[in-house]
């Protein structure tokens, strides 16, 4: 019988070297950092169940789940919306698993596992926002998308959802990105050209910021 | 050309996807061939505002009737779906 | 290296940068130039008269304007690869080691062979394409086009790929400003000090507009002083953008605006990582049009030849470039704001030829100018220019009186008058409207949200340009919400601006409207006698206003000849439609990061990168990559390595990755009866743990997708659909559930990308599992039956979901796990069964699985079909509605005469399917009467040892058994086929029962 390894191994696992890239003669205008290591859990509010859905999260959560597009932070999971009737729940993995988030939603919402369908990443520094104007068609203007802003959209005619999280010590924006996994090496690929020309920072990362 | 989704708000045309008439209603289960014909076939072809299905495939998803005028194409009102939003049917 | 001398560059004065000298060569000879220089006017400094043949007639041309208007002076900019024809010189800033080269000429710019099309002039008239090459027509493509072509070229494009890098972007703004003249700047100096989002596009590398030639006094100082004080001030505003090198193209619906903007075009190659050019998609609340006016010419004999040029850009030149265009100037006027090249030029130390202006009341004070200054002023018109590749030699003035006089000059100034530049103010089909006074169309109305200001509105005057621009800017920034303090307006003095409409002077010769395109007055004075009189029509027959420059300089003359010619107002004659861009806007900034690898985005499967360690070939099915075959060394072509993964799968057991396939988690308690509404078939009374195979119809009854849904908890179904079809599908049902459904209480999730999903077949099967599942699942027949569905533990403790689901027709399994384990799965599955020869296999062998076992696939779900056609139509429920039931029932649709599908074989067991040959009786000459269907599907099995396929065939159920002929036009085969069942393996399936 043969000796099984379960290596869990990111979608961007083969793109991504950590590291400098793009331009090198100038101080890194772009962090790019992949985030592994989390859960993540669709929740869809069933049919009259917004009450219901609502008091269940707070319950879970001690707050309740953005009603627009935001994202908001409870102790050990960011809850981020992504439609209409429905929320994204991130946390540190294992943290707010598939099998707890049963329990706690089972009468109010329908819930999926996206903890394997989406890779996150997160990008800062001085020219974040100049580099995503390639990308994203969304205004990313400090007045426009304050912290907690959140959008389903997309890039390269890809879904995405983008949220802003706390600005980094040194007061630089921090713009976080669910991307489909599939799509990632090739969205990665895209970043990495959007960012070259200000010098990137390549990093990986076990925590969620 | 830019829809302001009644969720996301204002979003460039490209997140979005057009369907067609939104005028048609599907005819019950017992209609009639000829009424089935006609929702499926029957088309106006208005200058002026029309009312149309979008899909905000690109954004939160949701289905979107969408009060356009062809000549212009200015947008008068954008609407979800009946079904968009039916956790809160019955609060 | 032997640098030209500038002979015509001044001593001091204008805005380049004398300590930084520039190398550049024209035409293979080497000039010297400075920075802060265009082409154009380091060409002019070193005394370059000629600079390109023209189209039609390669007439010698020189440099006309200093703007993005030159129609003349159009060059092959840099060499090899990033050789670009067409570029203006007018526009394209010097730098060292530039290269460019005329255009349109053989064998050189001064012997130019094909100048003898002017004899043949005759014939090139309007509409000459239409005339002289009707006959014989098949003399066009061979003959008459590329000799056309040849000999009126514009340039040569660089023949190999464009090595630079594109991107795209987008903007937002309150308030757009397009020009950076008075105008422009101050409308940004309101809006920015209101508070507003501000951008500014500025075409020219230096901001300042007009100002920077014609200069002037504001707010009691230079306008020099006046610019950079001002743009100090924007600087310290925080939503001030400035952007450069940047033209504003286009408007759009909803407040889009495209600005094309040139990030490294006046570098000899961009920097490493950056791009050379980028289109900005830019979002503004209000748009103030501040892009000024283009002077326009007076069409006259002789009015192309080099050295004449337009007395706005001999000021230009003159002033921001301290290069002269000649040393014994002549002007020809119309209007007041001509003579400040008088005054530009004697500053400047150039000698004055003579005025001609057509107006009889020149004011007291230029003829005392005159009289001190020892220049003629003659009242009249420029009749004709003796001169030619070398320049102006003299002009010929036809006197108000009658009489006839001549100028010696080696140049002449020309202004028309002015035209605002209505562009992008008429680009929703706005039609400007004549203005009297100025003789020029100005806008009459704008897109929502912009308005023009200054020049651009037919304001001339420098206070009224600043005194418009500001109170635009500032009322720009009041609707988009900032009603911050504006400050105290910009204020300076108005210039006359008199003037007698010209637009055209006999004489003998040629005379040019449209430079680029070669329209002459005759041609436009034709075009009326033929019938050709509405403004849409004179553009198409003449050509008029249609080269890349869009007739920024000949438009408005050319209607102003029509209607001349046909009796009417330039009013009544009206315009053409304006459309954008208003510059031309590369392709490479258009398609942007999209070209090559990255044309568009591409998925990839979790196996993807150990598929391409076990050297796998990999075929683009929409965006993914799939492997398609696993070649082994030795193999001699992939017919070979596929038969080899068919066979190893049919006698053991192999694996295909088909996470590809759309997976939708229907949730609810609703979801059977959404399901029920969404298929043809019944899922409501699916067991839980089970699996169902599901059609779905389009609701115009056609098939739209299938595949397997199953159930794995009261309230949760897993649906699966094909690769192609995962996007629209998921559409689908959304619609379905928000607009048709809205009643069901039933959610959707696409988990496509969660899932790692792979099919293992063959006789094995259940061996090869039983290394990777806990012992203690049951995969018997017994414990999992076939079409059961469920979660099952792997030995290591990942829990996986298992489908016993067959495509290929052997006992089979699908497994998924969650896709970051996708990798380790495939590994594993690999490690544990090579004891049993486990092989992964393509798409191609997936492919001849399924055809072997007559399934249908995209050939057959094409959209024309009916479930009936596909051999399904009993698994059509009576008992429900659904999509696509009632019209699935029409009589065309159930007609028995249908094509349907059914399996064809070769007579000759050694031939070659094709896809796509036409079924036609034995017997029967082949055309579309007795076409009867045709091959959809093949492949060689290898299984049978012989090439099958499926067909679309008219009864072909009832004609299993028949010879029939199949006729491949395209190809040029013809053979004959048998007719047969298409389940041509196993046909009881008792293989993936057991």
């Amino acid at each position: 019988m043969a000796e099984f390894s379960w290596l869990s191994r990111s979608p961007l696992e083969h793109a991504l070297v950590v590291g400098a890239h793009g331009a090198r003669d100038i101080e890194p205008g772009i962090s790019l950092t992949e985030i592994r290591n989390f859960d993540l859990i669709q929740v869809m509010a069933r049919r009259g169940k917004a009450a219901e859905l609502a008091n269940a999260t707070k319950a879970r959560f001690g707050m309740a789940a953005p009603d627009l597009p935001k994202a908001v932070s409870a102790s050990d999971a960011t809850l981020i919306w992504s439609g209409p009737d429905q929320f994204l729940v991130l946390s540190k993995g294992g943290k707010q698993t598939m099998d707890i988030l049963s329990q706690a939603f089972s009468q109010s919402a329908s819930l999926s596992d996206q903890s394997h369908a989406r890779a996150l990443i997160s990008v800062s520094g001085t020219k974040a926002r100049a580099m995503l104007a390639k990308l994203s068609s969304i205004d990313l203007h400090p007045m426009a998308f304050p912290i907690d802003a959140a959008a389903a959209t997309s890039i390269d005619h890809t879904s995405v959802n983008l949220w802003r999280g706390n600005d980094r010590g040194d007061g630089q924006a921090v713009f976080n990105l669910l991307v489909f996994a599939t799509f990632a090496e090739s969205l990665w690929h895209t970043m990495l050209d959007a960012a070259a020309e200000y010098g990137v920072d390549i990093r990986l990362s076990e925590e969620l910021g | 050309m830019r829809i302001v989704c009644p969720f996301c708000g204002e979003r460039e045309l490209g997140e979005f996807t057009y369907l067609g008439d939104a005028k048609p209603v599907r005819p019950a289960a017992n209609a009639s061939e000829d009424e089935v014909f006609d929702y499926v076939y029957l088309r106006d072809n208005v200058a002026g505002e029309t009312s149309e299905h979008w899909y905000h495939a690109g954004g939160c998803r949701a289905w979107l009737k969408i009060t356009r005028n062809t000549l212009t194409h200015e947008i008068s009102s954008v609407e979800p779906a009946a079904g968009v939003g039916a956790a809160k049917v019955g609060a | 290296m032997v640098s030209h001398a500038q002979s015509h560059r001044l001593e001091s004065g204008g805005l380049i940068d004398r300590s930084a000298p520039l190398n550049f060569r024209f035409d293979g000879k080497t000039f010297a130039g400075f920075q802060g220089d265009t082409l154009a006017s380091a060409l002019i400094a070193n005394s370059v008269k000629l600079v390109g043949r023209s189209f039609k007639y390669h007439r010698p041309r020189g440099i006309l304007t200093s703007g993005s208007e030159e129609p003349n002076a159009l060059v092959e900019l840099r060499t090899g690869a990033r050789r670009e024809p067409n570029t203006k010189a007018t526009t394209t800033e010097l730098y060292d080691g530039l290269e460019a080269a005329s255009q349109n000429r053989w064998p050189s710019l001064r012997h130019d062979l094909m100048a003898v099309n002017q004899l043949f002039s005759p014939i090139f008239v309007a509409g000459f394409y239409y005339k002289t090459f009707m006959w014989p027509a098949k003399f066009w493509e061979a003959i008459y086009e590329p000799a056309i072509r040849r000999a009126a070229g514009l340039g040569r494009a660089a023949g190999v790929a464009d090595p630079d890098h594109y991107d795209k972007a987008w903007a937002y703004c309150d308030v757009l400003i397009a020009g950076s003249g008075p105008a422009g700047l101050a409308a940004a100096l309101a809006a920015g000090r209101s508070g507003a989002r501000v951008i500014l596009c500025e075409e020219d590398f230096a901001l300042g507009g007009r100002l920077l030639a014609d200069g002037g006094m504001i707010d009691g100082m230079p306008a020099a002083e006046w610019v950079s004080r001002t743009l100090a001030e924007l600087a310290t505003l925080p939503d001030v953008r400035i952007m450069t090198r940047t033209t504003l193209f286009g408007v759009y619906d909803g407040g889009t605006y495209g600005a094309f903007e040139r990030v490294n075009d006046h570098l000899p190659s961009p920097p490493e990582h950056q791009v050379r050019q980028r289109l900005w998609r830019v979002v503004a609340k209000r748009c103030v049009v501040a892009a000024g006016a283009i002077e326009r010419p007076i069409v006259f004999a002789g009015n192309d030849t080099p050295g004449v040029m337009m007395a706005s850009a001999v000021r230009t030149y003159v002033a921001r470039y301290a290069a002269t265009p000649a040393k014994r100037i002549a002007l020809f006027t119309n209007n007041e704001d001509g003579w400040r090249t008088v005054e530009t030029a004697l500053g400047a130390g150039l000698q004055i030829a003579a005025v001609v202006d057509a107006r009889p009341d020149v004011s007291a004070a230029h003829r005392a100018l005159a009289g001190k200054t020892g220049f003629p002023v003659l009242n009249g018109s420029v009749s004709g220019v003796d001169g030619g590749k070398d320049g102006v030699r003299k002009i010929s003035v036809a006197l108000a009186g009658g009489a006839r006089a001549e100028v010696e000059a080696d140049g002449l100034a020309v202004s028309g008058g002015w035209n605002p530049a209505v562009g992008l103010t008429s680009y929703h089909r706005g039609r400007p409207k004549w203005q009297d006074d100025i003789s020029a169309f100005v806008p009459d109305s704008a897109p929502p949200g912009m308005v023009a200001a200054g020049a651009a509105s037919g304001a001339f005057g420098l206070g009224a340009c600043l005194r418009q621009g500001f109170a635009a800017g500032a009322a720009a920034a009041q609707s988009a919400g900032h009603n911050g303090n504006t400050g105290t307006p910009p204020v300076a003095d108005d210039e006359a601006f008199s003037l007698t409409p010209l637009w055209q002077v006999a004489g003998k010769g040629k005379a040019f409207v449209d430079y680029q395109h070669d329209v002459t007055a005759s041609d436009i004075e034709l075009a009326q006698r033929e019938g050709f009189e509405s403004v849409e029509h004179l553009k198409r027959y003449t050509t008029l206003g249609m080269a890349t420059d869009q007739g920024k300089t000949s438009n408005v003359a050319g209607l102003a000849i029509m209607a001349a010619v046909s009796g009417k107002s330039i009013p009544e004659t009206g315009t053409t439609i304006y459309r954008p861009p208003y510059v031309p806007v590369a392709i490479g900034a258009l398609a942007g990061h999209h070209r090559d690898e990255n044309f568009h985005a591409t998925r990839l499967t979790p196996s993807h990168h150990w598929a391409a360690e076990q050297g796998a070939v990999f075929v683009d099915t929409g965006l993914w990559k799939r492997a398609q075959w696993y070649p082994r060394a030795g193999e001699k072509d992939w017919l070979e390595s596929v038969n080899r993964e068919v066979k190893a799968v049919r006698g053991g057991v192999g694996f295909c990755d088909v996470s590809t396939l759309g997976k939708i988690d229907v949730h609810g308690p609703d979801a059977g009866a959404f399901l029920d509404r969404v298929y043809i078939n019944t899922f409501a009374n699916l067991a839980v743990g089970k699996a169902r195979y599901g059609l779905m119809l389009r609701e115009d009854g056609m098939v739209y997708d299938d595949g397997t849904t199953s159930r794995l908890a009261e309230d949760h179904y897993f649906l699966t659909t094909t690769t192609a079809k995962a996007g629209p599908v998921m559409q689908h049902l959304e619609f379905c559930r928000q607009v048709l459904f809205p009643e069901l209480d039933v959610q959707l999730t696409s988990v496509s990308d969660q899932w790692a999903q792979f099919s293992v077949a063959g006789p094995k099967t259940r061996d090869l599992l039983r290394e990777i599942v806990d012992p203690a699942e049951d995969l018997s027949n017994e414990g999992f039956p076939f079409m059961g569905a469920r979660e099952v533990l792997l030995r290591g403790g990942i829990r996986a979901r298992l489908f016993r689901i067959s495509f290929s027709g052997e006992m089979a399994f699908e497994i998924s796990v969650p896709a970051r384990y996708g990798d380790a799965l495939v590994r594993n599955l690999m490690l544990a069964g090579k004891q049993f020869g486990v092989t992964p296999y393509g798409t191609e062998a997936l492919g001849v699985m399924r055809i072997e076992k007559g399934h249908v696939a995209g050939p057959e779900l094409n959209g024309t079909t009916t479930a009936a056609d596909l051999g399904l139509g009993k698994m059509m429920s009576t008992k429900k509605d659904f999509v696509g039931r009632v019209m699935a029932g029409r009589e065309a649709l159930v007609a028995p005469d249908r094509q349907v599908v059914v399996g064809v074989k070769p007579t000759d067991r050694a031939r070659r399917l094709r896809s796509g040959a036409h079924i036609i009786p034995k017997g029967e000459i082949p055309g579309t009467a007795n076409d009867q269907g045709y091959v959809t599907s093949v492949c060689f099995s290898p299984t049978l040892d012989q090439w099958i396929g499926l067909a679309l065939v008219e009864r072909g159920r009832e004609r299993i058994g028949e010879i029939v002929h199949a006729h491949d036009p395209l190809r040029g085969e013809d053979y004959d086929v048998e007719l047969c069942n298409p389940v041509f393996y196993d046909p009881d399936g008792g293989r993936q029962r057991g």
